[in-house]
């Protein structure tokens, strides 16, 4: 029972399901042995609800953005699972319908720099996509998309360095909804960004998609942005969905360890709190996606882990309450006090 | 969190007046200007600012860092009463990594790639200490045990791309900590992580520097990992300091409307959620010059006219409640104390 079809009967724009991304290790020049596989997504079963926007977030080497491009089949190949999205199951799609498929479903790059050819105008940038699916273009095309992401008409003929990062993130976001896309999925579209600035593309995020009726899948490591942003927030670790839940609820009621852990972690800008509050300190890193450990992937770092049953079982995604689903067996446990964290230790009081 | 700072001991390190001007082919800029700020034994102090806010820069001005050639220092870093700028190259390059050490924020560009940990950790003790290698090899080891790595002694022989980022910072703290430095400053030393190992890192340098009397200078942007470690804070905008205070003070009520607007556009986890959030309109690169104007003018919501005419002055508030708490602004129209939020 996947966590993601409860609940709720309005019909989903994107369903995903059992979605697994591995990339093959190999060795060897000539003949290559395939030695291992990374497996960078690993089971993943999603919901998103037409116009609402679902946050990503996760570590690196979580998965996220693999995740992400898994859906939109951009350059990453699926193993296993499906897609479906307006109830078209695009897992298998290939070539000139992929294609035509993506123009209902675009991208907003962490790095504008890197995502903007620098030896094209603005112009060309903004109609390329149009262009390419045969879409009309008019004189007053580009003013119009150029208006809608707050620059001016007259960028039109500038050259991506003549911008500051946040009017560059505007230009790859300008570029994504020229479509007139259903869903955007942005990964990281802030944190290239300098803080002054980042809110101002949240606030455009959030106000496009008020205006256009967007979806939006939000890909971040932040989770205060991934929580101002989104409506429901799944939590990513080693490839895989530990937490969703409605982002109020997230927040004031994490159920699974590593949420906990990761929200205790997020500084916040306010010495009242940050002197008081507790944190939970997670010992090591990430393991390896490559060699996952067997049994709940959190088990090497959680601090609540019981013997044997976290070892060797992995557990699924389950309901515990309506709209909010954790990947932990001892979730009910733990949140009702009858488990304390092994170490003393790794609880820290800043004060 | 307070911490034993006796009675207002002497500044271990005081900046006065700093000035960073580059020699470039197209002409002068000036990164610092008339910066200022004190640290004493024990206390922790931020600067806080934006990419292009000098904050780097001032920290390689109070190192020694900075390349000779193509820049002009001004003004004055005195360092247990002795005058930096005057001091000859050799005996910077003692002070430092014995004195004072600095942790950069890029852990994979600041360790060499080609030479085990071991060696650069021992490197420093060898050259400030005076050990032998073999005794170098032991202190090494040591150290990586008391930044949290463990079997220590084994993975001196370990090379950077070995170590995940979080240990490679640890292995940086190690090199910076192995001379016992009574001034460390740390150039965003969390940015390249992620948020579980940024908490370690940081308890980790709470853990670290507490109870030793070593001063913290702080470099960041993120006023997160600021209000949770810094006795002072100072803000910079453009190359200068805008607004320096307490940190309470600064996060309750932030004076300058560069304070007030970073504080105002970044989401917070524990605020409401729905909130919309009030960013600063354009961006750092928009700042007018500061010589005969105030260069947030162009952004502040603040604004009168005497703003784009004039340079404000740093000025210290009326009311200084305990000696020590200096506060300071450079702002002619500063906010409302009831209404910033």
């Amino acid at each position: 029972m996947s966590a993601a079809t409860d609940g709720d009967d309005a019909d989903p724009l994107l369903k995903v399901r059992g979605l697994k991304v591995h990339f093959p290790i190999t060795q060897g020049i000539l003949l290559q042995r395939t030695v291992g596989h990374v497996q960078a997504v690993d089971g993943v079963d999603l919901d998103v609800r037409r116009g609402q926007t679902l946050g990503l977030v996760g570590e690196s080497g979580s998965g996220k953005s693999t995740l992400g491009r898994g859906i939109l089949r951009l350059g990453v190949p699926l193993t296993a699972g499906t897609v479906e999205y307006d109830g078209v199951d695009i897992a298998g799609l290939k070539g000139e319908r992929l294609r035509k498929q993506r123009s209902s479903m675009q991208m907003v790059f962490q790095d504008p720099m890197a995502s903007l050819n620098p030896r094209q105008s603005v112009e060309t940038l903004i109609t390329e996509p149009l262009l390419a699916h045969g879409k009309p273009v008019n004189s007053d095309t580009v003013g119009r998309l150029l208006e809608l992401v707050g620059l001016p008409r007259g960028a039109a003929l500038r050259y991506p360095h003549e911008f500051s990062g946040g009017q560059r993130q505007r230009l790859g976001i300008a570029r994504a909804v020229a479509l007139e896309p259903a869903l955007v999925i942005a990964d990281e579209p802030v944190s290239a960004l300098d803080v002054s600035v980042q809110a101002q593309v949240l606030n455009l995020l959030e106000e496009l998609q008020e205006r256009l009726g967007l979806t939006y899948v939000v890909i971040a490591h932040d989770l205060a942005v991934v929580r101002h942003v989104s409506d429901v927030v799944a939590v990513m670790y080693l490839g895989g969905i530990v937490e969703e839940a409605d982002s109020d609820d997230l927040y004031q009621s994490p159920l699974h360890p590593y949420t906990r852990a990761l929200m205790s972690a997020v500084p916040v800008p306010d010495p009242e709190v940050e002197d008081h509050r507790e944190r939970i300190l997670l010992h090591g890193d990430i393991p390896s996606p490559a060699d996952p450990p067997a049994g709940c992937r959190f088990h090497t770092r959680c601090p609540y882990r019981q013997p044997t049953r976290c070892d060797d079982e992995r557990p699924e995604l389950r309901v515990l309450r309506p709209g909010h689903s954790a990947a932990c067996h001892y979730a009910e446990q733990i949140a009702r006090g009858d488990i304390e964290p092994a170490d003393a230790a790794q609880m820290v009081g800043t004060s | 969190m307070t911490r034993p700072v006796g009675v207002r001991s002497e500044p271990l390190l005081e900046v006065e007046d700093l000035a960073v001007v580059f020699h470039g082919s197209r002409g002068d800029v000036e990164a610092v200007s008339e910066v200022s700020f004190s640290v004493r034994p024990g206390e922790h102090v931020a600067l806080v600012g934006e990419s292009g806010s000098g904050k780097s820069v001032t920290a390689l001005a109070v190192m020694g860092l900075l390349p000779l050639r193509s820049t002009t220092v001004r003004g004055s870093i005195r360092y247990d009463g002795d005058e930096l700028l005057d001091l000859d190259a050799r005996s910077r390059r003692d002070l430092r990594g014995a004195e004072m050490a600095m942790i950069f924020q890029d852990p994979m560009t600041s360790l060499n790639p080609v030479v085990p940990i071991g060696v650069q950790i021992g490197e420093v003790l060898q050259r400030h200490k005076g050990l032998r290698k073999t005794e170098a090899r032991e202190v090494s080891g040591d150290l990586l045990g008391r930044v949290g790595i463990s079997d220590g002694k084994r993975r001196l022989k370990e090379y950077p791309h070995q170590l995940s980022g979080g240990m490679r910072q640890r292995v940086l703290i190690a090199i910076a900590l192995a001379c016992e430095p009574r001034l460390l400053i740390a150039d965003e030393p969390t940015t390249a992580l992620d948020v579980t190992i940024q908490a370690q890192i940081l308890e980790l340098l709470r853990e670290l520097v507490s109870g030793t009397g070593t001063a913290l200078v702080m470099i960041t942007h993120d006023l997160g990992v600021v209000a949770g470690l810094c006795d002072e804070v100072h803000v910079m905008y453009s190359g200068r300091v805008v607004e320096s205070a307490p940190r309470r003070s600064l996060f309750g009520e932030p004076r300058h409307p560069y304070t007030g607007g970073l504080l105002g556009s970044i989401p917070r986890l524990d605020s409401a959620r729905g909130e919309p959030l009030t960013p600063i309109p354009g961006s750092p690169n928009d700042a007018l010059p500061w010589t005969h104007s105030c260069a947030f003018a162009p952004r502040c919501g603040n604004r009168v006219d005497k703003c784009t005419v004039q340079t404000p002055a740093l000025r210290g508030s009326e009311h200084v409640s305990r000696p020590g708490d200096e506060q300071a602004l450079r702002c002619f129209n500063p906010l409302d104390t009831r209404e910033a939020s």
